[in-house]
């Protein structure tokens, strides 16, 4: 029933491929890249500006503005009808420590242990090669933030962050955040209630508090016993000094609450990752100055904590002030994190403002975890991406990638079986198609 | 083709391979062929739980001046649809108002077919997700064909209501994977409902749900029975046809020649309607090997394969499909999360498209059920960034006449079409966009969702009163701006 004509899609694919290929071609050497006549979303005073050329100079923005004029530069780039953007920052992922779900040899991010966890620090596990790093990059991913998870304690480790150029010495960060579960899965970690998590939350961090001030007399053994190892106590002193964020699950408007209590009183500073009520207490959040890290396509009442889980969560938080980033979808794994972009699209269409929607997937994620990025403007590290389009449309897709001012290559597993398989047929052809 | 089995097989078999889509009672098959009265033992118990839905007499509805995607292969622009009792009445230019009525000016709007998921949980794995609703999956043996979704569905799931404002009209809920054979599926339209039987797509045939690769392997080999492997899967599979056929046999002789009336076995049932062409098999299945061996097993009994689901390597085999005449259900990116779903092309559906196989995109999930439109929009960029010319006006076959088909319905709904079901909805704009939303759902051409109306938005019980004693989950409270969209 189907017929195709072939038209306008091999010659817009030709014009991409071509892109794509000069792109690369000047890749190595490219010290400058001058864009033209792009739309460019800043996110900066700047605004968005409707046509205007960018310049990128030694990894860094030199310039923006509407006419750059004839520059010369190593990469020049038509963006006409294109929008650029910053790169966009996953806020919550297991880039790097997971390959395949289901695989165990192949995941690096929880541990069973029978101490509290705090100390785990799983960036040494962290693989630059996996397949998933590429993937990503190519859905117009630059960086991201990488956290362990727990399936036995409530504190799961600390986060770090990454850029996604799939280079050896591509960490950026450690030590960012410490995880934590509250909520339903924080109460059935704890024994089975959310007073048993909250407990344990607190009863860590006045250890914290009692091993700071007694350090050589604990690390003698000349004090009482503490419930948890030095290296879990160590961990958690960034937490106390407020050096380092502490990022709790958490979805019942209630629990957010207490989470608000409990920062207030620990003087930390708190991330709140969930959040599916977090508009029922949007005010809070926002007095609180507390951010929230969330899955804008979460609206299934799924679970007892999330009956108020809507799709326009993000823009009546975002509305009453509180800073708001923006997760792949909760269905999709690490694998598909750049989805945080149909992510911000949908939460634009419930409402949320178009720029906001990007900022909540690049600028906030930046500031809530204390990455460099997230905005274009001059001086500022050249993490952007050229798009097809606007940047939250689900027909958009990234057609320039640079991290560092170097454009990535876009081929993923996903293009290289594409075209292997592109005229599917009988024979042994496809086990010698490499290109 | 070999048939393996007696003459008689055969030639029920040719026809239901020549038509692909199983012959049904009451319902006309794939190709525009008449439905024929099945002969013979009654396998597929149409008649134990039928159908209680009855639409409301609806009121004419006349959609004027909007795009129309047809779902088979055309996009009309400023055109008008003139739903009437029920039906789809007239599609054109300058069709008259009914006198009385509903008017919906369509200018800037765009119409589909309702949205059809060939793969849903909803009512088997409701929301919220507690341990005593987990009624999805009997995962007790590697065969419990004898189960039955509809048995499990909790009406009263509210996400029911999310997938109508996602423009979903009939939905497919299926047993989980764990099993060779998980049970049957059951077809419903998406209206509220107090027993199952009313949400029951009237005369839609039965699904067998079957189960490939790792599923079944993990959960039965854990447990120390078979299988534990692949090839145990697949031996497990010949084993139950062979018994099926057994048992079809011994009811088709106890038909034609009396005696004494065999024993019924609710299990061997299912597989016997499966031979017999009355109950589609839906087959999890990632793998191209896999699909290429359960064509196989379908040929060696005397079956046909309808569908195969989360086909994540069907790009593959996709011409084997064409020929086998067997569709295959995809996500549009979902991978990595075990082995088998690790070889994911973003370019799937547009290459299974592409090979003339009849490929869909399905959901297998609460939240992508409410956006196949952009998950379907996804697809097709991916199709043309291969180099394919796929545009809207088919594309949207893959969320709409496709999977009918793949549920043997396409005779009365999934597409805009003169006589067929008035299930449609009317888009706030072109339905490929991130932007768009359902603005009106019409089923049998009542007024089921009313993005603008409150009281035309369906709340399962559930939602009263549970967030506030005195309100409606939600209700009411809804931001409804327009956003920024660029």
């Amino acid at each position: 029933m189907i017929g195709v004509k072939q038209r306008c899609g091999i010659a817009a694919r030709l014009a991409l491929v071509s892109l794509v290929a000069m792109v690369l071609a000047a890749a190595a050497q490219a010290q400058t890249v001058l864009i033209k006549n792009a739309k460019i979303v800043t996110l900066t005073d700047q605004g968005t500006l409707a046509s205007a050329d960018l310049l990128v100079r030694d990894g860094r923005i030199e310039q923006i503005a509407d006419n750059l004029g004839d520059l010369n530069a190593d990469l020049i780039i038509d963006g006409y009808g294109k929008v650029i953007t910053p790169g966009l920052i996953a806020p919550s992922s297991e880039l790097g420590l997971t390959e395949i779900g289901a695989a165990a040899s192949t995941n690096d991010g929880a541990v069973l242990d029978s101490a509290i966890g705090a100390g785990f620090d799983p960036s040494v596990a962290y693989n630059p090669r996996s397949t998933l790093i590429p993937f990503n990059r190519a859905g117009g991913l630059t960086r991201a933030v990488v956290v362990p998870s727990s399936e036995e304690k409530i504190f799961a480790g600390q986060g770090f962050a990454i850029k996604l150029t799939g280079e050896f010495d591509s960490i950026i960060d450690t030590g960012l955040v410490q995880k934590v579960y509250f909520g339903e899965y924080g109460a059935q970690l704890a024994g089975g209630s959310r007073a048993r998590a909250y407990e344990q939350i607190e009863g860590a961090l006045q250890q914290a508090v009692e091993y700071n001030r007694n350090r050589d007399a604990i690390r003698k053994g000349a004090w009482r016993e503490l419930e948890f190892s030095i290296a879990d106590l160590e961990a958690l002193q960034p937490l106390i000094e407020g050096e380092q964020s502490l990022l709790v699950s958490a979805n019942r408007a209630s629990d957010l609450l207490q989470m608000l209590a409990l920062a207030k009183k620990y003087n930390l500073k708190l991330i709140i990752q969930g959040a599916a009520e977090g508009w029922m207490v949007a005010d809070q959040l926002a007095a609180a100055r507390v951010p929230v890290v969330i899955d804008a396509l979460g609206n299934s009442p799924d679970a007892f904590e999330k009956l108020g889980a809507r799709l326009d969560n993000a823009a009546l938080m975002q509305k009453a002030g509180v800073l708001v980033a923006i997760s792949g979808p909760g269905y999709a794994g690490s694998h598909n994190s750049y989805l945080s972009r149909q992510g911000a699209g949908n939460a634009v269409a419930y409402g949320l403002p178009f720029e906001e929607g990007v900022r909540a997937i690049s600028a906030n994620v930046a500031t809530i975890f204390g990455l460099e990025g997230g905005v274009l403007a001059p001086g500022s590290r050249a993490d952007l991406v050229l798009w097809s389009g606007d940047p939250l449309e689900v027909t958009s897709f990234a057609e320039m990638v640079l991290i560092d001012g170097k454009p990535q290559s876009l081929v993923t597993r996903s293009t290289r079986l594409r075209d292997r398989y592109l005229h599917p047929q009988a024979g042994t052809g496809h086990g010698y198609k490499l290109k | 083709m070999r048939f393996t089995l007696n003459s008689n097989i055969a030639a029920r078999h040719l026809s239901t391979v020549v038509c692909g889509a199983l012959l049904v009672t009451a319902l006309v098959s794939c190709g525009g062929g008449k439905a024929e009265k099945h002969e013979g033992p009654d396998f597929s118990r149409q008649g134990a739980f039928p159908s209680s839905y009855k639409a409301d007499e609806a009121a004419p509805v006349l959609i004027r001046g909007a795009t129309l995607l047809t779902g088979t292969g055309e996009q009309m622009v400023n055109a008008d649809i003139l739903l009437k009792d029920g039906k789809i009445a007239a599609i054109g230019e300058g069709l008259k108002a009914p006198k009385k009525g509903m008017v919906v000016e369509g200018a800037g709007k765009w119409v589909t077919p309702g949205i059809i998921d060939v793969h849903s949980h909803l009512g088997n794995y409701p929301a919220p997700s507690i341990e005593s609703s987990q009624d999805g999956n009997e995962m007790t043996a590697p065969n419990t064909a004898q189960v039955w979704a509809e048995h499990s569905v909790w009406t009263q799931d509210p996400q029911f209501a999310l997938a109508l404002a996602g423009g979903v009209t009939t939905l497919q809920i299926l047993p989980g994977s764990a099993n060779l054979f998980g049970g049957r599926g059951v077809t419903l339209k998406n209206v509220p409902g107090r027993s199952v039987q009313d949400m029951k797509f009237p005369g839609a045939p039965y699904g067998l749900k079957m189960a490939c690769g790792e599923n079944p392997k993990r959960v039965y080999g854990g447990k120390g029975t078979l299988p534990s492997t692949r090839m145990g899967n697949v031996a497990g599979y010949r084993q139950a046809w062979i018994d099926a056929a057994a048992y079809r046999d011994k009811w088709d002789d106890y038909e034609k020649n009396g005696g004494e009336e065999p024993e019924r076995d609710l299990q061997l049932e299912t597989l016997a309607g499966v031979l017999n062409g009355e109950i589609l098999v839906h087959n999890h299945c990632y793998r191209g090997e896999e699909m290429a061996i359960m064509m196989d097993v379908a040929k060696e009994f005397g079956f046909q394969i309808t569908a195969f689901h989360h086909a994540v390597e069907a790009y593959k085999v996709a011409d084997l499909l064409a020929e086998n005449n067997v569709c295959a259900a995809v996500w549009a990116d979902w991978w990595g999360f075990k082995h088998e779903a690790f070889d994911m092309t973003e370019a799937n559906l547009a290459i299974i498209d592409q090979a003339k196989a009849c490929g869909m995109i399905h959901s297998d999930s609460e939240i992508g059920i409410q956006h196949l439109n952009e998950e379907t929009a996804k697809a097709m960029v991916a199709g043309q960034r291969a180099g394919f010319a796929i545009e809207p006006r088919h594309a949207v076959a893959w969320m709409t006449l496709n999977p009918a088909k793949a549920l043997g319905i396409d005779d009365v709904t999934g597409s805009l079409e003169k006589g067929k079901m008035a299930d449609l909805v009317v888009w706030s704009r072109n339905p490929f966009s991130v932007y768009a939303k359902a603005e009106k759902v019409f089923i049998d051409g009542n007024l089921m969702y009313d993005r603008s109306n409150p009281e035309r938005q369906p709340h399962s019980d559930f939602e009263l009163g549970i967030m506030d004693a005195e309100g409606v989950r939600l209700s009411g409270s809804d931001v409804e701006t327009q956003g920024g969209a660029q």
